[in-house]
C-alpha cells in the first residue's frame, strides 16, 4: 500500500483557474482535475438502457409478477380525525379470492388524517381485493380537525398532535437541515439560522420591503407510484421488489420490521418511474407499506403485490408542504441590503420538515444580518416528505420576488441588485453570462414599454438564483469492476438508476479508465447483492459513485498493467496504456490477447471513495463541501384580459462540477424547469377546508404541465467548474436545476405586471386580482 | 370498479328498450370516457353497459352521419370530436363548432368521445366527483360547494346546485342554434337550450332525457349567406385541462352591422349561458372596440359569485372581448 500522498490540482471555473495542493488517501487515484484530457467522460453518450425502456422490455416494480402473486388493497380512513371505536376485518375473510386479511388500527387509536391505513386485505384480482376492502365494518367517533395552515396556528385549533413529535428523516433531507427548539399547539420551531443582527438592520434602512408569500402543497406524482412486491424465501428471509430511490434503505427497513437479517432481505430494484423524494424505506410517508406486503404475504403464503393507485400516491406518499413566508427586507439608499428577515411557517400535515431551505441565509451573502426562523404547522393532512430540494423553491420563491419588488423601490435593475450582494464567483459569472445570452437589458425594456402603454399582452423577464451542497458521501460506496478472459468488462453495484443516467455514467467512467468502448462495459445495479451504495437523495448519486466506481477500474488497470508488464517482460512503471493497449518500449499487447492471460477467471478490484477533499473555490454553509452555483432567467407572456401567463423561455445556467455526460445532465436541468413551471403554474393540492379531504386527488384537477404549459424553449448552459471534491470531479445536479424556476418566473411576471403575485401557483384568478379586475366581493 | 355486462344491441330500438331500466341497471356507452370514469371513481356501478359503437349498418350510419342533409346540417350521435375537429364541411360559418371541438380534453379523448356523450356527460363538481361525499346532486342535503372550495364553480345561473355545464359543444351548439333529436317511447326534436335542466327544475340533473331515450344527432339551421363564428376557451393549463370559462359567438355581418347575434358562454353556468344581454347590445350596430367591451360587461352584468369565483367576471369578459374581435374581423389591441 502506497502512503498518503500531496497532489496538484488545477481547480477552479472558465478563466479562473489555480492549482491546489490536497491530501490524499492511500491508494486514491489522482483526481481529473482541469488538466486532465478524458476521451468519454464529457462526451454526450445516449443512455445505455434506452432501448429496453422504449421497447417496454424494462421491468418495473408494477411489471414484476412472481408465481401466484396475490394483489393486496389498503383501506384507508375518510376522515381527517376519528378514534376508532371497532374494527372488524372478519367479514373480508370468507370474500371470494381473499387469502389475507389485516387489520391496521386498534379501537380507541386516533387516526389523524384522510388516507391514512386502516385494514389491508389479499386478494387474487384487484377486484376481489377491492370488494373486500367493503366488506370491512369500521365504527369511527369523529374528532374536530383543522387543514388549514393559517387555521391551525391559531390558539385553540384542534391538536394534530397531542405529545412530542419524532422527526422522520430519510437520505431525500438536505444534510444538515430539521431539528427542533420547542412546540407549541400545532407548531414546531425549527433551529433558526442567524448572522448579525437582522432586526437592527431593519431598523437602520432607508428603504425597505415587507410582504407575505405563500407556496401550495405540490405532490410528488412519480409516474410511477410507490409499490413494493414481497415474496418469502422461507420465514427468515424474503425477496422484495420496490420501486425505490434507496435499495438499502429498503431492506434495512424490511428487515427491521420483520427482525431479518439485512443480509437475508434481497432487494432488486431494476428500473424506477419517477423519484423525487418520497421513495425511501419499504413504505411510503404516510403509509406502512412495506409491512403491509410482507405481513400479507406472510399470512397469505403467497408473494403479494401492494402497488398504489393514484388516488392513494396523493394522499400518503409525502409532499412539498406549503408555506407562509413574512419577509422583510432592508437597505440603503445606494441599494446595499441591510438586514434580510423571514418568518416561515409551513405544513407538512401531519409530518415535520417545513422549512424554506438555504436561499435567504447563503446567496446574497453581502448582506451583514440575516435571520431566518422556520416553523412546522401541524394540520390533518397526509405527511410531506423531501421533494426535489427540500424547502427551497419555496425560499427561493419568496426571497426572489421580494428582492424585486425592494429592487423596484430603489429604481435599481433587479440583476444588479443581486449582482452586488453575491459573493459566489461562479454565480456571479452565471449571472452575467445568462444577462447577454438571454438577451436581458433589452428584455427589460421591452416589458417597460409595454407596461407603460397599459399593453393588453405583457413580457416579462425575470432572473433567480439556486444554492446548494456537494453532498456526495465517503465510504458509503463499494463498487466492483471485473475484467474477464474474454475481455469482457463488469461493473457492479447496488445503486438504483433513479433516471437521471447513471447506468450510463458508470459505464463512461469505467470504459474512460480502461479505454474499452462505452458499449463493452456491463453495468450492473439494482440489486442489494451487488455491493453496498447510497440512496439517491440530496444530488449524491453521481458524486459518491462515479469515484467509487473510477477506483475499482483504476485497481483493475493496475492488475492488468502488471499482467502486461509479464507478458511484455517488462516492469509495471514502464507500461503505458493507450488505444485499449498495453505498451512498453516498442513491445505492446492487444485488450483480446491480454485478458487471455488472465490466470482464472477474471481479474476484479473493488474500489471505495474517500470523503471530499476539495470544495473550490466556494463552501456551502461553513461546512467542508463545495457551494453549487445556478441561476435561471425566464420570460414570460402575460395575457391581461384573461390572466393566462404563458413562460416563453427559460435559460438554465448551472454547474455540476465536472460534467460526465451533458446529455443526460441537460436532461436533468431540463427536468428541473419542468417541474419548477408545473409548481410555479398549476400543481396544486386542493383540501376542503369543511371536510378535510382532498378534492384533487387526480391527475385530471391536480394540474401537471403538460406539452403546452413547458417553456416554449429550455436552454441549458453548463459553466463547469472543476472543485477537487472527489477523484471524478463530479457533484450533484438534479436538485439545483429546480430551485429557482418558479422564482424566475414569479419575478418575470413581476416585471410585466408591474405588480408582484405573492402566491404560488400562479393561476389567472391571481394575476386578475395582482391587476385589480376582480370584484372583492362574492356573494355567498 | 365492479363487474359488469356489455351488451351489444344491432338496433337503436334494442338499445332503448336495453337502456330504459334504471340508471342502476343499465348504462348507455357510446365513446365511454365520461361513463368509464364514474365507474372508476366509484360513483356508479351499473349492471350492465349497452354499446352504441356496434348497432347494424341502418341505424350505424344514422349515427355517425356528419354533413348536409337537405339545408340543414346533420351531426349523428356517434360523431367523434376529432371528426368535428377536422371536419372540412364547416365553414366560417360553424367555425366555432370546429374550434370547440378541436379545443376539449387530449387528441385521444377527442378521437373517442362522441357528440351525444359530450352533450350528456356528467358534471365535473369535485364533491360530485368524490366518492365519499354526498352532496346534493347526489341525493344529499346540501350543495357543498357554497361554503367549500368554489373556485371552478357557477357565477351565473347557479343555486341551489353550482356546478358548471361540462360540455364544449354544448356551449358552441348553443350559439350555433341547433337542436337536438330524440328517439325512444316519446321521440321528439327539441331546441338545444330545452335539453339542459336548470339545478332550480331538476338539482340532480343535467339533461331532459329519460332512461331509455337515445340522443341520434344534432341538428344545425341553414346558415345565411355572411354567417361567421367562433369559439375559445381560457384554462389554467394548455394541456388537457377544463376550462375556466368558454365563449361562442355568431353573427352575420351585413352592410357593416352585426344582426342574428347570438353569445353563448360555457363553464360559467350550471347550463350553456345564452346572453341575451350582450346580444341585445350588438344586434343591428357596427363592430367596435367599445361596443364589444359594452357587451361582454352587458353578458356578466348578473354574475352572483360564490367566495372564491369572482375572477370569472373579468375572466369571461376579457374572453369574450377576444371572440368577438375574431369573429367580427376587429383587430385586437395590441
Ligand atoms: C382530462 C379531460 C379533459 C376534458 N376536457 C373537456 C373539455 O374541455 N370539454 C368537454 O366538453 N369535455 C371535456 N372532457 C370530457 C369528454 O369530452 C367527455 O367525457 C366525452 O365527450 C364524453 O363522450 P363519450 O362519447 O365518451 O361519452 P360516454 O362516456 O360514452 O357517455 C357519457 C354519458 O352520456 C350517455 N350517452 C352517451 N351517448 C348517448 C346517446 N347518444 N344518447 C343517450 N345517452 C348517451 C352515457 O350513458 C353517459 O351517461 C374532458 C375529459 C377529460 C378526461
Ligand atoms: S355544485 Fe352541485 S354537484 Fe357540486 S357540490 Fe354543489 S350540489 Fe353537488
Amino acid at each position: 500500500m502506497p502512503d498518503d500522498q500531496r497532489v496538484t490540482l488545477k481547480v477552479g471555473f472558465a478563466e479562473q483557474l489555480r492549482d491546489i495542493e490536497v491530501q490524499l488517501p492511500a491508494g486514491e487515484p489522482k483526481p481529473w482535475d482541469a488538466r486532465s484530457e478524458l476521451k468519454v467522460v464529457g462526451k454526450p453518450h445516449p443512455r445505455v438502457e434506452a432501448p429496453l425502456k422504449v421497447s417496454g422490455a424494462a421491468k418495473y416494480t408494477h411489471d414484476i409478477v412472481p408465481p401466484n402473486a396475490l394483489w393486496a388493497a389498503v383501506l384507508r380512513s375518510p376522515h381527517p380525525c376519528a378514534v376508532v371505536e371497532s374494527i372488524d376485518v372478519a367479514p373480508a375473510q370468507s370474500q371470494p379470492g381473499v387469502s389475507a386479511v389485516l387489520a391496521l388500527v386498534k379501537p380507541g387509536e386516533r387516526v389523524i388524517f384522510a388516507g391514512q391505513d386502516i385494514a389491508a386485505v389479499a386478494a387474487k384480482t384487484p377486484e376481489q381485493a377491492e370488494a373486500a376492502l367493503r366488506a370491512i365494518a369500521v365504527g369511527y367517533k369523529t374528532e374536530p380537525f383543522v387543514v388549514d395552515t393559517a387555521a391551525a396556528m391559531q390558539d385553540g385549533a384542534p391538536l394534530v398532535h397531542r405529545g412530542k413529535v419524532t422527526e422522520r428523516s430519510t437520505e431525500g433531507d438536505e444534510p444538515g437541515a430539521g431539528g427542533s427548539a420547542g412546540q407549541r399547539g400545532n407548531i414546531r420551531t425549527s433551529p433558526s439560522m442567524k448572522k448579525g443582527d437582522a432586526h437592527k438592520g431593519l431598523r437602520m434602512a432607508k428603504v425597505s420591503h415587507e410582504a407575505t408569500y405563500t407556496t401550495q402543497v405540490h405532490t410528488h406524482s412519480a409516474l410511477e407510484t410507490h409499490s413494493i412486491v414481497v415474496q418469502w424465501d422461507g420465514p427468515k428471509a424474503a425477496t422484495v421488489w420496490c420501486s425505490t430511490q434507496g435499495i438499502f434503505s429498503v431492506r434495512d427497513e424490511f428487515a427491521e420490521v420483520f427482525e431479518l437479517k439485512p443480509a437475508d432481505v434481497h432487494v432488486h430494484t431494476d428500473f424506477l418511474g419517477g423519484g423525487f423524494g418520497a421513495k425511501f424505506g419499504a413504505s411510503a410517508p404516510g403509509s406502512r407499506m412495506g409491512f403491509i406486503a410482507g405481513e400479507l404475504a406472510r399470512q397469505a403464503g403467497a408473494p403479494v403485490r401492494l402497488l398504489l393507485d393514484r388516488k392513494e400516491e396523493h394522499l400518503c406518499t409525502g409532499n412539498r408542504p406549503d408555506s407562509r413566508q413574512h419577509v422583510k427586507l432592508g437597505a440603503s439608499v445606494d441599494g446595499k441590503l441591510t438586514a434580510i428577515h423571514v418568518v416561515a411557517h409551513g405544513s407538512a400535515g401531519i409530518g415535520t420538515g417545513a422549512g424554506v431551505g438555504r436561499n435567504a441565509f447563503g446567496i446574497y451573502s453581502r448582506c451583514p444580518n440575516v435571520l431566518v426562523e422556520s416553523h412546522d404547522v401541524f394540520t390533518h393532512a397526509g405527511p410531506g416528505t423531501a421533494m426535489r430540494a427540500p424547502g427551497h423553491p419555496q425560499g427561493a420563491f419568496a426571497l426572489e420576488l421580494a428582492i424585486d419588488e425592494l429592487a423596484k423601490k430603489l429604481k435599481l435593475d433587479p440583476l444588479d441588485l443581486r449582482l452586488s450582494h453575491d459573493e459566489h464567483p461562479v454565480r456571479r459569472h452565471q449571472f452575467e453570462l445568462g444577462r447577454k445570452q438571454f438577451g436581458w437589458d433589452a428584455g427589460r425594456k421591452q416589458a417597460a414599454a409595454l407596461r407603460d402603454k397599459q399593453a393588453r399582452v405583457r413580457r416579462g423577464f425575470g432572473v433567480a438564483a439556486s444554492i446548494w451542497g456537494d453532498f456526495g458521501r465517503g465510504k458509503a460506496v463499494v463498487a466492483t469492476v471485473s475484467v474477464l478472459r474474454d475481455g469482457s468488462v463488469e461493473v457492479k453495484n447496488g445503486l438504483q438508476d433513479i433516471g437521471g443516467g447513471i447506468t450510463t455514467v458508470v459505464a463512461q467512467v469505467v470504459a474512460e479508465v480502461l479505454q474499452r468502448p462505452v458499449e463493452a462495459v456491463r453495468v450492473r445495479l439494482g440489486d442489494s447483492e451487488l455491493g453496498p451504495s447510497v440512496g439517491s437523495g440530496g444530488s449524491v448519486t453521481t458524486a459518491s459513485v462515479t469515484p467509487a466506481v473510477r477506483a475499482a477500474a483504476e485497481g483493475v488497470k493496475t492488475q492488468l498493467t502488471a499482467l502486461a508488464a509479464k507478458q511484455l517482460g517488462r516492469k509495471p512503471e514502464e507500461v503505458t496504456w493507450s488505444e485499449g493497449q498495453a505498451r512498453a518500449g516498442s513491445k505492446s499487447i492487444a485488450w483480446a490477447e491480454l485478458c487471455k492471460k488472465i490466470e482464472g477467471e477474471a481479474v476484479v478490484a473493488t474500489g471505495t471513495r474517500p470523503e471530499t477533499y476539495g470544495a473550490y473555490p466556494v463552501k456551502f454553509m461553513g461546512g467542508n463541501s463545495y457551494q453549487i452555483a445556478g441561476v435561471q432567467f425566464a420570460e414570460v407572456r402575460v395575457d391581461t384580459w384573461t390572466g393566462v401567463v404563458a413562460v416563453e423561455r427559460v435559460l438554465a445556467v448551472h454547474d455540476c462540477g465536472k460534467v460526465m455526460n451533458p446529455l443526460t445532465a441537460r436532461s436533468q436541468v431540463q427536468g428541473g424547469v419542468i417541474l419548477g413551471t408545473s409548481y410555479a403554474l398549476t400543481e396544486q393540492r386542493v383540501m376542503d377546508r369543511v371536510r378535510g379531504v382532498m378534492l384533487n386527488p387526480n391527475l385530471e384537477t391536480y394540474k401537471i404541465a403538460g406539452a403546452r404549459d413547458v417553456p416554449r424553449s429550455i436552454d441549458v448552459v453548463f459553466t463547469p467548474v472543476d472543485t477537487g471534491a472527489n477523484n471524478t470531479g463530479a457533484i450533484g445536479i438534479g436538485e439545483p436545476s429546480t430551485i429557482p424556476t418558479a422564482a424566475a418566473i414569479a419575478c418575470a411576471v413581476h416585471d410585466a405586471l408591474g405588480v408582484a403575485v405573492r402566491d404560488l401557483p400562479l393561476t389567472p384568478d391571481r394575476v386578475l386580482a395582482a391587476l385589480g379586475a376582480v370584484p372583492t366581493r362574492g356573494a355567498g | 370498479m365492479q363487474p359488469f355486462v356489455l351488451s351489444r344491441p344491432k338496433t337503436l330500438a334494442e338499445a332503448a328498450e336495453l337502456a330504459s331500466a334504471s340508471p342502476q341497471d343499465s348504462a348507455l356507452r357510446a365513446g365511454g370516457i365520461d361513463l368509464i370514469d364514474r365507474m372508476k371513481e366509484g360513483l356508479e356501478a351499473p349492471a350492465r353497459l349497452v354499446e352504441l359503437r356496434w348497432l347494424g349498418e341502418a341505424d350505424r350510419e344514422v349515427l355517425r352521419a356528419l354533413g348536409p342533409g337537405d339545408e340543414r346540417v346533420q351531426i349523428g350521435a356517434l360523431v367523434t370530436l376529432a371528426q368535428l375537429a377536422a371536419h372540412e364541411g364547416f365553414g366560417e360559418a360553424h367555425a366555432a363548432l370546429r374550434e370547440a371541438a378541436g379545443s376539449a380534453a387530449t387528441p385521444t379523448i377527442r378521437n373517442a368521445a362522441t357528440l351525444g356523450g359530450n352533450l350528456l356527460q356528467r358534471p365535473r363538481c369535485w364533491y360530485f366527483r368524490h366518492a365519499d361525499l354526498v352532496c346534493l346532486k347526489k341525493g344529499g342535503t346540501a350543495c357543498l360547494a357554497v361554503a367549500g372550495e368554489n373556485k371552478f364553480h357557477a357565477i351565473l345561473g347557479g343555486g341551489p346546485s353550482f356546478i358548471v355545464h361540462p360540455s364544449t359543444l354544448a356551449c358552441a351548439l348553443t350559439a350555433l342554434d341547433a337542436q337536438v333529436e330524440i328517439r325512444g317511447p316519446s321521440p321528439r326534436t327539441l331546441p338545444i337550450a330545452e335539453l339542459f335542466v336548470t339545478p332550480k327544475q331538476d338539482s340532480k340533473r343535467e339533461h331532459a332525457l329519460q332512461p331509455g331515450e337515445v340522443l341520434v344527432r344534432a341538428i344545425l339551421p341553414k346558415p345565411g349567406p355572411e354567417q361567421r363564428s367562433g369559439y375559445a376557451a381560457v384554462k389554467e393549463k394548455q394541456s388537457h385541462d377544463w376550462p375556466l370559462a368558454e365563449a361562442a359567438v355568431r353573427m352575420s355581418l351585413r352592410s357593416g352591422a352585426m344582426t342574428d347575434v347570438r353569445v353563448a358562454l360555457g363553464h360559467v353556468a350550471p347550463i350553456p349561458w345564452r346572453s341575451r344581454e350582450a346580444e341585445a347590445v350588438l344586434e343591428g350596430k357596427p363592430p367596435s372596440e367599445a361596443l364589444f367591451a359594452e357587451a361582454a360587461k352587458a353578458a356578466l352584468g348578473g354574475a352572483k359569485p360564490l367566495r372564491d369565483n369572482a375572477y370569472k367576471i373579468p375572466l369571461a369578459q376579457g374572453l369574450l372581448r377576444e371572440v368577438l374581435h375574431r369573429v367580427a374581423g376587429v383587430p385586437l389591441p395590441e
